[in-house]
């Protein structure tokens, strides 16, 4: 009996482990050794905090790369630098990942209802829809204060909840128990790849935005003095800073609450004052970038959209080469933007401070040209942003427009910024109503001309922006209004002396919404003129997207002459080929070139280092209708500061010196304070809360 | 002395199992119908887990790391087959009571939990100490939880009437329901008293204990 | 046929295992709290329960009953189960990586559960036959799969309501299985 039970257990025994060792053998999964280890090196509590299952799961994860060192929430850096060990790599204290809480309402979102029970953020989502009246803001029931393991979130006295950065081990507990979407773990390169949300609390005028700025973040930092945070969430959205603090035409501004009390917001001379701040301080904030990927990526063109797809690559990690044909980067920055509005030096400042990220660059090499996509694949690019912009010029079609004396906007614009001005004739005839109009206007002035701008419609509807019109008015720049043009006379050598033109009278208004010109029969008059600048519109040049012994070309185009890509991702026909710019959508603003820029970088990296460039199905495509208002309540006048001017009279005319100033840290002071610091639908108010009788967020009570 | 007390009280209050550590909760609700087979499962505990604990201390130097668990399981599957034979001959109705839990003694977290936590780590007269400590503890709140089922399920308390003739037998607290609901009672209970004694101390509220793999712990994972 | 079909019902859900037999209620109570961990975790236990006592009635069978070694059951069954959860880990991880990659982390967990083990030594105590064997230790991990899943989904809900902080954990989650449990009770009229 005993002899049996032992030989029967060691017999059972032993085959189990003769079993497991076969198998163990036969069944070998070539396992890399660094999971073991990183086992090893993981504390081995298995609390899931990392959001793999168990220690174990952390461990695979870290060894494929889907995760960094960093993958344990409890450990601390000492884990981190045990993990890092095994993999081989050292830990850099990078930006930590936080809980980021993204709603600013609190007690400013009213109470819609106040419902007794619920106790929990979740269960007053699921059973009310909330009772903010903001749908999607903070409801304060402080859920992620009771979930989070760490106790890193406690309730504030604003209602909101706060997050103790030294706490947080970025676990997401707070993130996954938020109905609202309120809390986010945010690295840089999440911020940076984040295309807005209908669900993000967004402010009209960070609705509006083309390139997707937080722009109430940065007015309240630069309120509170903090220039260099303002710089820096200027720079998680916009690169060129300086630029647009010069040019922009502020699309922002147009949807400004303010607007509903006195005057918008002036955001972008807030924008100007702490880019300006940088520049005159020569401080060079430094920009951080995420760990190198080794992924190659040529950015052809060198404006506005490509200088910021290639900075913003260079922040998530790639490495971009610029390809330029012009001899100095900028594109119609450089070549477009007279110098009285954009100073070169500032231009090269910026963009210096962009390449010393690690940027390189080829000047003088035409795409088409120089190289092609397929050449610059064999180099071993991976992927490409085209951004060509518009440079060919629109034509008058009309007769004898190719005399001499005849010349385009850009082609006059184009020369002046390469130092080379065409010779132009005292006598100066600007036939467009658009910036490029002006900006011709106004550069012909500095060059000593006589200048008049012959438009088809009234001022009211001109495309260019009021205070450029304003601007060349005040510089002498002649308009006649309602004229469209239809001959170029010429004299005997071919030169052009009149331009004939006949009058024009507004009908029904056209799709764009502006009142269609129609010519009045035998109104036709003739001005003279030495030089006539066609200054109506741009278009992308294609040419050089074929090669010469064929004329097919993988890309698509669309009938404006564009090229054709995904307006979400901007990838093109081509799968590893990304445009944006003018190049995408016709002539356009900077900021729109810069927004472009990015979301083409954003594909990139996903495409890169994914495979599949994800969109989110709920990515603003316009306004939200119920951010909206009519009015504003509780709000006290406070009226916008006055654009500054640097100079003036003769000294403006006939110098391309800067026109436009900065505000003074006084005046930056009073223009952040009218800020009002808007949510979806908060708003700061000057009158509290409980003595407004508002029914509906926006609309007042009679 | 006072180390080897500490160790052996801790399980009677401050660890008491399954309540403050919530493991082993299988033979809590199956056998403690009434007191008296709560308190014969929790001898047989107190056996298996005071002597795993002595072995496995007394091994602890020897074992690789990798077959740890295994040897673990070994040890207390050789004492539950003691203990079964042990039973088979001195107590064999309470062994027919307890039925398959007895074997099942050997997958008992708290066996294998406090090999792996106390044992693995400590002389073998601690943990004895821890062991037979744990035990005691667990035999207290088996035979409290039986003899509460009992006392309302039967009307009475290790088989002798209790409760007046009038009352009528409170069925459902034998029955599988009542013992979930009644193991979730007292602890609740037990929180709200501990939360309360934490309270009057000026001390913070701990959360709940909770039972989760994680305070298990013993399969390595 | 019919007598496979009431000993199937029968397993799932009259005498489930969890709630009417006390087997297995660590994992029941611990790796509920989420859905997507239940469903790893109940399909593990289907899969090992099934295997576990197909080869431990082979080991009572063919070695224990012969050498008249019924004492050593309980030491045999889970040297078995143990060997046998470590095979079926690597074998897995060999032969059917998405199937470790659903089950893997859960295998280790399985070793202890007293559910696995009880199944096989119900099976050795109402002498089954092999195929009923099969039969009862599938249909009982299904109803420990379904008993794990139901409460794993109770106690989403349960998450986001207001529990008073004593009943929070544990404690509510033993309640809402003695409620189910009691619902199970219904079904005892079926058979």
């Amino acid at each position: 009996m005993i002899t049996s039970s032992i030989l029967v257990l060691f017999g059972l025994g032993f085959t189990a482990a003769v079993i497991l060792a076969v198998a163990s053998k036969v069944l070998y999964v070539k396992e890399d050794p660094r999971i073991a280890q990183l086992e090893d090196a993981l504390p081995g509590v298995n609390c899931g905090g990392c959001g793999y299952a168990g220690c174990a799961g952390a461990a695979n994860a870290v060894v494929e790369g889907k995760s960094g060192s960093n993958v344990c929430v409890i450990g601390g850096l000492d884990t981190a630098k045990a993990v890092a060990a095994v993999m081989g790599l050292e830990v850099l204290e990078a930006e930590p990942d936080l809980a980021f809480r993204d709603c600013t309402g609190g007690e400013r979102a009213e109470q819609l209802f106040h419902y007794e029970g619920a106790g929990d953020c979740r269960a007053q989502a699921l059973l009310y829809k909330g009772s903010k009246t903001c749908p999607e803001g903070c409801l304060g029931l402080g859920t992620c204060v009771a979930v989070c393991p760490f106790d890193a979130i406690h309730m504030g006295p604003e209602g909101l909840p706060v997050v103790d950065p030294l706490a947080c081990r970025s676990c997401r507990k707070c993130v996954d128990a938020c109905p609202r979407n309120v809390l986010s773990i945010v690295s840089m390169t999440e911020r940076l790849l984040h295309q807005e949300e209908v669900n993000d609390c967004l402010a009209p005028c960070r609705q509006k935005c083309p390139g997707q700025i937080n722009i109430p973040k940065y007015i309240e930092l630069a309120g509170k003095g903090d220039y260099a945070g303002a710089i820096h969430t200027l720079r998680e959205r916009n690169p060129l800073l300086l630029v647009c603090g010069r040019v922009c035409p502020r699309p922002c501004e147009l949807d400004c609450r303010r607007a509903h009390v006195d005057e918008p917001v002036a955001i972008n001379m807030i924008k100007r004052f702490v880019a300006d701040w940088e520049l005159k301080n020569n401080l060079r904030l430094e920009i951080p970038c995420a760990r190198e990927t080794g992924h190659k990526v040529a950015v052809i063109g060198g404006g506005p959209a490509g200088l910021s797809c290639a900075y913003f690559l260079r922040r998530l990690g790639h490495s971009p080469t610029i390809f330029e044909s012009m001899p100095e980067l900028g594109g119609q920055l450089r070549y477009g933007i007279p110098e009285y509005r954009l100073p070169k030096k500032d231009l090269a400042w910026e963009i210096q401070g962009i390449l010393d990220l690690g940027i390189e660059v080829h000047t003088e090499n035409k795409f088409g040209v120089d190289f092609t996509t397929q050449s610059l694949e064999k180099e071993g690019f991976e992927a490409f942003f085209i951004g060509l912009g518009a440079w060919a010029s629109g034509t008058l079609r009309i007769e004898g427009e190719e005399s001499e004396g005849v010349l385009s906007g850009t082609e006059l614009l184009t020369g002046v910024g390469l130092n080379a001005p065409p010779e132009i004739g005292p006598k100066v005839l600007v036939v467009g109503g658009g910036n490029t109009a002006i900006d011709t206007a106004r550069t012909s002035i500095r060059l000593g001309c006589d200048v008049t701008i012959l438009y088809r419609r009234t001022r009211n509807e001109m495309p260019a922006n009021m205070e450029e019109i304003e601007g060349a008015e005040d510089e002498g720049v002649k308009f006649i209004f309602l004229t469209a043009p239809t001959k170029v006379i010429t004299d005997d050598n071919g030169c052009a002396t009149h331009l004939e033109c006949i009058k024009m009278k507004l009908g029904e208004p056209d799709e764009s919404g502006r009142r269609r010109p129609n010519p009045v029969e035998g109104s036709e008059v003739r001005y003279s003129a030495d030089t006539i600048v066609a200054a109506i519109g741009q278009k992308p040049s294609l040419s050089c997207f074929y090669s010469e012994d064929s004329d097919q070309c993988p890309i698509d185009f669309t009938r404006w002459r564009t090229v054709n890509a995904n307006p979400d991702t901007l990838q093109t026909t081509v799968e590893n080929v990304f445009t944006g710019g003018d190049l995408f959508s016709g002539p356009d603003l900077v900021i729109s070139a810069v927004g472009a820029g990015r979301r083409a970088a954003r594909s990139i990296h996903y495409l890169l280092t994914t495979g599949e460039i994800p969109v989110a199905d709920n990515i603003l495509r316009e306004l939200i209708p119920y951010t909206l208002f009519k009015d504003v309540d509780g709000v006290i006048n406070k009226d916008r500061s006055a654009m500054p001017h640097l100079c003036k009279g003769e000294h403006r005319t006939s110098t391309f010196s800067e026109v436009e100033g900065a505000l003074s840290e006084e005046q930056l002071k009073i223009e952040t304070e009218r800020c009002l610091r808007c949510g979806l639908i908060c708003y700061d108010r000057d009158i509290p809360l409980a003595e407004i009788k508002t029914t509906r967020v926006g609309e007042k009570v009679e | 002395m006072s180390r080897l007390w500490k160790e052996f009280s801790k399980g009677l209050w401050t660890d008491l199992p399954p309540f403050k550590i919530v493991l082993g909760l299988c033979p809590v609700l199956a056998v403690t119908k009434t007191a008296d087979n709560g308190f014969g499962m929790g001898l047989a505990v107190i056996f298996v887990l005071t002597l795993s604990n002595v072995f496995v201390s007394a091994v602890r130097k020897i074992i690789p790391a990798k077959v740890r668990i295994a040897c673990f399981i070994v040890i207390a599957a050789s004492l539950v087959v003691a203990v079964e034979l042990l039973m088979q001959a001195y107590a064999y109705p309470l062994y027919q009571q307890l039925g398959i839990f007895v074997p099942l003694i050997v997958v008992n977290c708290i066996i294998l939990g406090r090999a792996e936590a106390f044992a693995s780590k400590n002389t073998v007269l601690l943990s004895a100490a821890d062991g037979f400590g744990m035990g005691v503890g667990f035999t207290m709140s088996l035979t409290f939880l039986g003899g509460l089922r009992e006392l309302f399920g039967y009307g009475t308390l290790f088989g002798s009437q209790i409760m007046p003739e009038s009352f009528k037998p409170f069925s459902f607290m034998i029955e599988a329901p009542g013992a979930f609901v009644c193991l979730g009672i007292v602890l609740a209970a037990m929180n709200a008293f501990t939360n309360r004694q934490r309270r009057k101390k000026g001390l913070a509220v701990l959360d709940n204990p909770t039972h989760d793999c994680k305070t298990c712990g013993i399969c390595g994972h | 046929m019919k007598e496979f079909f009431l000993l199937f019902v029968s397993a799932i859900f009259v005498n489930n295992i969890v709630l009417a037999q006390y087997l297995g209620n660590c994992p029941f109570i611990g790796t509920s709290k989420k859905i997507s961990v239940a469903v790893g975790m109940g399909s593990a236990v289907v899969f090992v329960a099934t295997m576990a006592a197909s080869i431990t009635w082979a080991v009572q069978e063919y070695l224990l009953d012969p050498l008249g070694l019924q004492y050593l059951q309980t030491l045999t069954f889970i040297l078995v189960i143990a060997a046998l959860v470590q095979f079926v880990e690597m074998f897995l991880k060999k032969a059917v990586p998405p199937l470790y990659k659903a089950l893997g982390i859960f295998l280790p967990l399985i070793t202890t559960n007293c559910a696995i083990m009880g199944i096989a030594i119900i099976c050795q105590r109402e002498d089954f036959t092999f195929g009923k064997t099969v039969a009862f230790s599938f249909a009982s991990g299904l109803g420990f799969m379904m008993a794990l899943i139901v409460l794993s989904a109770i106690r989403e809900k349960i998450e986001i309501s207001r529990v008073p902080k004593a009943m929070q954990g544990t404690p509510i989650a033993l309640i809402m299985a003695g409620l189910m449990s009691l619902a199970f009770f219904a079904f005892k009229g079926m058979i």
